[in-house]
């Protein structure tokens, strides 16, 4: 049986889908057919185009990743691929579908799961039962719709706490290696760590889970051999353990793998001694999460980091020449456009360059986020109260110190510093 | 999936019947089944009068393909003349036709806010204004349209250039599209479009992957109205070579399986890049275009070097280099050189290399090309002086027989033909099989009277290049100085057989001849 993967996303430029990339390995080694299409704003795909791939190919399942910001596309292609043929069966999971309330999924007639647990596992049991014919049964890890179209949820599936037990999608060449200009790695998933604003700790239950140091080598040591030079590690905080990455650091130092590397961490989880070493490896950009350069605002998100903190880990980084990128928000709880401005001063104050990542952005309320769930906690003041039930309150909202105006402006005096006008890269 | 995806359509708006409209209405409506999920339209009219209703009716398409494909995404761009009038009357066409136009964006301006995101329908009006519109009306004009969301852009060309120094419409416009011609009309604007798309697309190619310049750029197509012809890029559009004609209500599956067909024929898409580039440097474009545009000019005259097409290399780098920043113009300055120096322009040559000694006077070949250009002007004391300091650091083994070989035929032109064998004899030493290092050799030994050692270099020479009639010739000469009449009369001969009309051979021949009756 076939499974086509899908990740749309027009507004970025097509790159590696690292989690479609493990479930397709996953699926793969289970026996299924499956192939991955990323419709990126380059990609060079028409409706024409893709009906023609369904039909040649026949998937039984697409799987759509789904994130707040494509979940118009993601409908659409759902919509699409049930025109084509309406046995196929469509799923979504990543960000948006995780902690999707059951009254939003409702409103989508054609997605017929919405997975809620580890995707590899999730779609593995949504394939196989409808690969045996029954595609509401025996099911772990999703919500789907019965007949009548009620949300039905199910037990939830616990994903492998030791990840080498998920096959790499590099090792098993998932991805084609001639047009990737950088590899997207994965060596963590999982955060123990409680900031409100966050969706990554509450979708691993603040728990972490690892690949071994020996097989992310053998991963990259395979990439370099094709011809990719540069690695882009996903982990939210990879130095998490510090000997785990020094570890890490110094087994791409033995291979001599000439890796140019972009990784991000907390501030407080570095040292002298590891950046010294993440220079010698190839580490060129380090992204800290900043949030809020504001002794007010700090405490209201949960961060439990002093700006302290961040400033030496800013020294410790630009000391050894590794670029430095912070993530900050505003419209933050409590913020006021005075701490809003305190953040846009403290990074060039720091002489980290705002372009990339270091380009702020309004906070987005997602989905299975602490602030989600408490809003109302946090002063935050919803202002579309008509939106779908499938979309998160997301930066439609006021707070009591920061109205819509207030924020443009906030935005704005950022773009206005901005060495490429704003354009961040990964969210 | 084999077909590429259209990015942009073009359509050249001309008075049409209602038959003909709605032809070219079903057209786009399959056409847009084959355009990448985002991706422009650009209808070009004479005037917002004549062209808006037609723009409203294809709208009607694009609204109807949105609804049924809600993961696509359409950038409508409506490009016509400048209305004229004053600033009331600007109010008026506001009104009526652009608020009008709008109205239709608002059921995707309202399902963008649900789902925060940008709207998948985006109307983008591109006027052209002309020498008689008013400045203060434009102005106006364009702040409303910008505040009705309908993001505006300005066309201009040669007769407008000069709005794109009125620093108010400038802030105002989205965008500013540069035109080569005077008149705005509409096939040459469509042109200058595709061209802009083609040179930001080749910009990037050239970031990325330079390789990739031969490939074809990204698909689109242009429609004319006015006889119905679909073509399947702007080179194609140039030449009227179309692939079929609307009004015969082509399959679109067909229609497209020809399009794939004339993008897989032999056509060679780095040249008309080229000659795209090319045409853009004479517009006043920004500062950050023209630096793009030097970068790309730069390029293609490297490619014309390489395939040894100096004029047109020359040509390249001239443009290029009034399009680049003074500290990043020595590599031009270079290459530039090289190609009038390979042009017989030897004294261009050398001031171009003048301007690039900064960057490149640590480099051997610099002054081995300069050395060169002094040779071909017949400086060979100059000439030495740039050899010289080419040999003195330490160049790559294929140019240093080369430089040794220049240095003994200067020696050589100067007299100097002990110092000529010194360099010739080391050329000799370092790659024994080249013909000039004999033959010129043979010559220096001629004048120092050593005419044994003339013939020995001579006849490697001759043994090196049979065909070689000066050489034998120059055999004769030895022969005959050495006494060996019977010799030198058979070189002369045989420098005869190779080429008849070698006067030097024939006179000694018959001079010898008449001294032995």
């Amino acid at each position: 049986m076939n499974v086509l993967l899908i990740e749309i996303n027009p507004f970025a430029p097509v790159s590696p889908p690292i989690s479609l990339g493990y479930i397709a390995a996953f699926l793969k080694s289970k026996g299924f057919g499956v192939k991955i299409l990323t419709l990126g704003e380059d990609a060079s795909v028409s409706p024409a185009g893709l009906k023609k791939l369904i039909t040649s190919f026949r998937p039984a399942l697409v799987g759509l990743s789904a994130y707040q910001r494509t979940m118009l596309y993601v409908i659409g292609l759902a919509k699409f691929i049930k025109s084509v043929d309406s046995e196929t069966k469509v799923a979504i999971g990543g960000p948006q579908a995780t902690f999707m309330p059951s009254d939003g999924f409702a409103q989508l007639p054609d997605i017929d799961y919405v997975s809620r647990s580890s995707g590899e596992q999730t779609l593995l049991c949504i394939a196989r039962a409808v690969e045996q014919g029954h595609p509401f049964s025996g099911l772990s890890g999703v919500s789907y719709k019965n007949d009548d179209g009620i949300v039905q949820d199910t037990e939830e599936l616990e994903g492998f706490s030791d990840l080498d037990q998920y096959p790499s999608p590099y090792l098993t060449d998932v991805f084609d290696y001639s047009r990737m200009g950088e590899a997207i790695m994965l060596t963590s998933r999982g955060c123990p760590h409680h900031c409100i604003y966050c969706y990554t700790p509450c979708a691993f239950k603040h728990k972490v889970m690892f690949h071994s140091i020996d097989r992310v080598l053998e991963e990259m040591t395979w990439i370099r051999k094709k011809g990719v030079k540069r690695f882009w590690f996903a982990d939210p905080n990879i130095s998490h353990k510090r000997s785990r990455i020094e570890e890490l650091l110094d087994g791409i130092l033995t291979h001599g793998l000439e890796a140019q590397m972009w990784l991000q961490t907390r501030a407080d989880l570095v040292n002298l001694e590891m950046m010294k070493k993440m220079k010698r490896a190839g580490v060129r950009t380090i992204a800290f999460g900043l949030e809020s350069a504001s002794e007010r605002v700090m405490p209201e998100i949960d961060k439990h980091l002093s700006i302290e903190k961040v400033v030496e880990a800013i020294r410790l980084a630009q000391s050894q020449d590794i670029e430095v990128e912070l993530f900050t928000m505003f419209g933050l709880p409590n913020e006021t456009f005075e701490d809003a401005m305190k953040t846009l001063a403290f990074v060039k104050e720091n002489n980290v360059k705002i372009m990339g990542n270091t380009n702020s952005q309004q906070m987005q309320i997602y989905f299975g986020t602490p602030m989600a769930r408490h809003y109302k906690d946090y002063h935050i003041r919803p202002l579309n109260t008509e939106r779908p039930a499938y979309i998160s309150i997301g930066c439609q909202y006021e707070t009591d110190h920061m109205s819509t105006d207030k924020m443009a402006k906030v935005q704005n005096m950022w773009r206005s510093h901005s060495l490429d006008r704003g354009r961040r890269i990964v969210s | 999936m084999h077909t590429r995806a259209l990015q942009r359509i073009y359509v050249i708006l001309d008075k049409q019947d209602r038959e003909q409209l709605e032809a070219l209405c079903r057209i786009l409506s399959d056409l847009f089944f084959y355009t990448e999920l985002t991706s422009n339209l650009y209808m070009v009219a004479e005037d917002l009068a004549e062209g808006m209703p037609q723009v409203e009716r294809i709208q009607k398409q694009v609204t109807s393909f949105l609804r049924a494909n809600l993961f696509a995404r359409i950038y409508v761009h409506f490009i016509h003349s400048a209305p004229q009038g004053n600033t009331e009357e600007m109010d008026f066409y506001f009104q009526y036709y652009y608020q009008n136009w709008k109205r239709v964006t608002m059921e995707f301006d309202r399902e963008a806010y649900m789902h925060q995101e940008v709207p998948r329908l985006m109307l983008l009006p591109l006027i052209a204004p002309s020498s008689h519109t008013n400045p203060a009306a434009l102005m106006e004009l364009l702040g409303t349209l910008k505040s009705a969301f309908l993001l505006p852009s300005l066309y201009l060309d040669w007769g407008t250039f000069h709005q794109a120094a009125n620093e108010e419409h400038v802030a105002k416009a989205e965008k500013i599209y540069y035109g080569p011609g005077n008149n705005s009309e509409k096939s040459e604007i469509v042109c200058s479009l595709c061209h802009e798309n083609i040179v930001h697309e080749t910009s990037a190619r050239l970031d990325s992957n330079p390789a990739s310049m031969m490939e074809a750029c990204p698909a689109a197509v242009i429609i004319s109205t006015s006889d119905g012809m679909i073509y399947p890029c702007v080179d194609a559009f140039v030449r009227k070579e179309s692939l079929a004609n609307i009004y015969d209500a082509p399959h679109v599956d067909a229609l497209m399986a020809q399009y794939d067909g004339y993008l897989a024929s032999q056509r060679d898409c780095q040249a008309c890049r080229d000659r795209v580039v090319a045409s853009f440097s004479d517009l006043p474009l920004p500062k950050g275009a023209t630096h793009e545009l030097s970068d790309l000019l730069y390029h293609f005259g490297t490619l014309h070097q390489e395939a040894e097409n100096h004029v047109l290399a020359a040509e390249r780098y001239e443009k290029s280099l009034k399009l680049s920043p003074a500290e990043e113009a020595g590599p031009i300055h270079f290459r530039l050189g090289l190609s009038y120096a390979n042009t017989g322009r030897y004294d261009q040559g050398l001031e171009s290399f003048g301007k690039a000694k900064a960057m490149y006077q640590d480099q051997y070949y610099f002054h081995f090309y300069t050395g060169l250009c002094h040779f071909q002007k017949g400086d060979y004391g100059l000439a030495i002086g740039g050899f010289s300091k080419a040999l003195d650091m330490d160049p790559q083994q294929e140019d240093l027989v080369r430089i040794l070989i220049y240095l003994g035929t200067c020696c050589n032109s100067l007299g100097d033909y002990e110092q000529a064998v010194v360099q010739l004899e080391r050329a000799k030493q370092e790659a024994g099989q080249v013909k000039e290092i004999y033959n010129t050799l043979g010559f220096s030994y001629f004048q120092l009277e050593n005419y044994d050692k003339a013939i020995e270099n001579l006849k490697v020479a001759v043994e090196l290049d049979p065909s070689s009639a000066i050489d034998y010739a120059s055999l004769g000469a030895n022969y005959r100085e050495r006494g060996d009449t019977d010799m030198a009369v058979a070189m002369y001969e045989r420098a005869l057989e190779l080429d008849p009309g070698l006067a030097v051979a024939r006179e000694n021949l018959e001079r010898l001849r008449d001294h032995h009756v």
